[in-house]
């Protein structure tokens, strides 16, 4: 299954929160869809939900019309919310059988659900008499509750310790392994690095980037290495490249634990370690520079909105 | 269809499994069989009859009188019938004194025979103090005038108020035995609307203000959950009036005789009228249920269904005070127009039935409006529902969601 987003506008009143929002994703895969407070996630899930209706674009299920009720869809809203006083088993099947579980199979579910994420105990429990953290694990258990092909999540980590979010990485690794088709939005980084294979970076209602994960990072680390020495500190090790190599290198940035350098045109990473290994510096570290998600989500959503 | 009577299902057993609503009607069934049993074992007066009073040619006043009568105008014995604790006094200034000492109720003095002023502290809201005094002293003047003209006053009283037998045959609707049921259910019926009303719209509230709001709108269509909450809470408002009313009804018929048949009246009421009152009473409770779920929906905290609900709650006051105002001119224009309107019908035709003319195919045309302007509302509002689902914050007015749904179009 492919879903395709395309062009996705919407205004709310005179004002246009999405000015053509467009990303896919396939199944088995997982798209994290990243963006600073108010760059138009939700809005974007929610016309996915068919909550908003987009006032102009369209999306496709294998080239078709997506209609979001034809779907079994495992939606975990940004504004989370069950019934406080109701029973947590008993709102958890109303929930799954409004997705066309029968009785019997949702009542499994439940128990499966529950189980995985270690709040089974509460099963018979008012929602409200539960800690903040396993309300929400039960809101993730009734999100996954139908067993959905398409799963949607937004914010799952927030609220959320070490512990708990740890079983929820492993709930989400599982879903794609099973051949899922799953969205998430997150600002936490490391975790959206940890499943994405997909990203796309929402800035002020526009896709700033978006593609595979792989090659985003590989084109932001385009031309740039990574160095450290074991006879200089990295401000000596700064000094003396821009002193002597310049003509190959210029220092780009200083990390806790290593210098990135820049590379000038028409050089080589074999000329550059060539140049250097023929100098008295003893390396302690070269490499091809990798920036993490984060550096890129600072660079796309933080300096160029700026 | 499937997921509105999971919707109905959930909602259903949420009101029955809820204590305060049990508790409630069951509180108010029982009250209604204690309260209707009292004149069993308890004589409130209900059974007393009428022949005593209609003997007499004046009523008793028990309270405690007062009487200055200087010149002696009042035939003491006559006057102790009429007032059984009356006490002569020797000034006007002593019945004031005694009046507003509340050693006596109320006072008289005697200026002529035909003539008194009355005393009191507080004057009451229906009660005409000086009404027994009245009738003693005309039946006093009436003695007189008997005794000089040699009659006895029997003789007098019974040639000016000879006794006229009397049989009226009713070809049409016997207004007077009709009114007071049908006063009955227009006031039942607007009881229903506006207790319930509220309470449907506290559901569909209380969903947007714990947030599950989303994760129902993303898990089945809007017609489901609106059409399944709402129908859902009449079920259940149905029970309970039917309950309580139905302990009243049977308490009243097993108690009647204690009861002298005073409340026959309201409850002798015929097939074809309640059959009526039913099925416009039905849909016109469910046309304000429909226009309650959407006032839910448009307001974040329950606290502001009142607020956003007032408009609503004028037309029904309107209708329901037209109603009770035109109920003895049921032919009249404004119970004309009101019995075809879909927010008036459901008082208004079966009191032109119960009360006035009207045909068959009036009745017919009237329903089908209703039917249609339910169907209506309930789309209506599902679609009002799906817009206010995810706008928090202030309540939206009912005129700018029905805009919005429009734009939306």
């Amino acid at each position: 299954m492919k879903l395709e987003v395309r062009n996705l506008k919407k205004s709310f009143g005179e004002k246009e929160v999405l000015h053509g929002i467009s990303f896919s994703v396939e199944s088995g895969m997982a798209l994290g869809l990243l963006g600073r407070n108010g760059a138009g996630k939700t809005t974007t899930i929610r016309i996915l939900m068919d909550v908003f209706k987009a006032n102009a674009g369209e999306i496709l299920v294998d080239g078709k019309p997506f209609v979001a009720k034809d779907y079994r869809i495992g939606y975990l809203p940004e504004e989370r919310g069950l019934y406080p006083k109701k029973k947590v088993k008993d709102q958890m099947v109303y929930l799954a059988r409004l997705k066309g579980v029968s009785k019997g199979q949702a009542l499994a579910n439940v128990d499966k659900w529950l189980e995985r994420l270690e709040v089974m105990e509460y099963k018979e429990k008012k929602l409200e008499t539960l800690s903040k953290g396993n309300q929400q694990k039960v809101q993730l258990a009734t999100t996954l509750v139908a067993d959905s092909d398409i799963v949607i999540l937004d914010e799952p980590f927030s609220g959320l310790d070490p512990v708990n979010s740890q079983i929820l990485k492993d709930v989400v690794s599982d879903l794609i392994a099973e051949g899922k088709l799953v969205i998430f939005s997150s600002h936490q980084m490391s975790y959206v690095e940890e499943f994405c294979d997909n990203i796309s970076i929402i800035n002020h209602g526009d896709v700033v980037l978006d593609g595979r994960l792989k090659e985003i990072k590989k084109e932001f680390g385009r031309n740039r290495l990574v160095i450290a020495a074991e006879n200089y500190t990295l401000d000596e090790l700064a000094t003396k490249l821009t002193d002597e190599f310049s003509d190959v290198v210029s220092v780009d940035k200083k990390k806790k634990e290593f210098l990135v350098l820049q590379m000038n045109d028409n050089v080589s990473k074999e000329g550059v370690l060539t140049r250097i290994v023929g100098s008295d510096i003893r390396l302690e570290r070269f490499g091809i520079y990798e920036p993490s998600l984060n550096d890129i989500f600072v660079a796309k959503a933080g300096e160029e909105s700026e | 269809m499937n997921n509105f009577k999971i919707v109905l299902g959930f909602e259903l057993k949420e009101y029955f499994k809820s204590k305060g609503f049990l508790i409630t009607t069951f509180l108010l069934a029982i009250l209604a069989v204690v309260g209707l049993s009292l004149p069993r074992f308890i004589d409130l007066g209900f059974n007393k009859g009428i022949e005593g009073v209609a003997e007499q040619m004046f009523s008793v006043d028990d309270s405690k009188v007062v009487v200055y009568d200087k010149d002696g105008y009042l035939n003491k014995d006559i006057a102790s019938q009429a007032f059984p604790q009356i006490r002569y006094v020797e000034s006007e200034a002593e019945i004031e004194s005694a009046v507003t000492d509340k050693s006596a109720d109320k006072g008289f003095s005697i200026k002529s025979p035909t003539s008194f002023k009355a005393y009191v502290y507080n004057s009451e809201m229906y009660g005409k103090e000086e009404n027994v005094m009245t009738q003693l002293m005309s039946v006093q003047q009436g003695m007189k005038y008997a005794e000089s003209k040699g009659v006895t006053y029997e003789e007098l009283s019974s040639s000016l108020n000879p006794k006229i037998d009397s049989e009226s045959v009713i070809l049409g609707k016997d207004t007077r035995a009709n009114y007071w049921y049908c006063y009955a259910l227009v006031i039942i019926i607007f009881m229903m609307v506006i207790m319930y009303g509220n309470m449907i719209a506290t559901s569909v509230a209380t969903e947007k203000s714990n947030r599950s709001v989303e994760v129902l709108v993303t898990s089945t269509s809007t017609n489901s959950v609106l059409f399944g909450k709402v129908i859902a809470g009449a079920i259940a408002s149905i029970f309970q009036m039917t309950m309580i009313l139905g302990a009243l009804i049977f308490t009243y018929r097993a108690n009647r005789e204690a009861w002298g048949h005073m409340l026959d009246p309201i409850l002798n009421i015929p097939l074809e009228v309640f059959g009526i009152f039913l099925l416009f009473g039905l849909f016109g409770y469910l046309f304000f249920a429909f226009i309650y779920g959407s006032v839910g929906a448009l307001v974040s905290k329950t606290e502001d269904i009142s607020k956003t609900s007032s408009g609503i709650m004028m037309v029904i006051m309107v209708v329901y005070f037209l109603s009770l105002f035109q109920l003895s001119n049921p032919d009249g224009i404004v119970m004309r127009v009101f019995s075809y309107l879909p927010f008036s019908s459901y008082s208004a035709m079966f009191a032109r039935v119960a009360l006035g003319t009207v045909s068959p195919v009036e009745v017919i045309i009237s329903f089908i409006i209703l039917l249609a302007s339910v169907v209506g509302m309930g789309l209506l509002s599902a679609k009002i529902y799906r817009m206010g689902t995810m706008r928090y914050g202030n309540p939206i007015s009912i005129r700018a969601a029905i805009k919005a749904v429009r734009k939306e179009k």
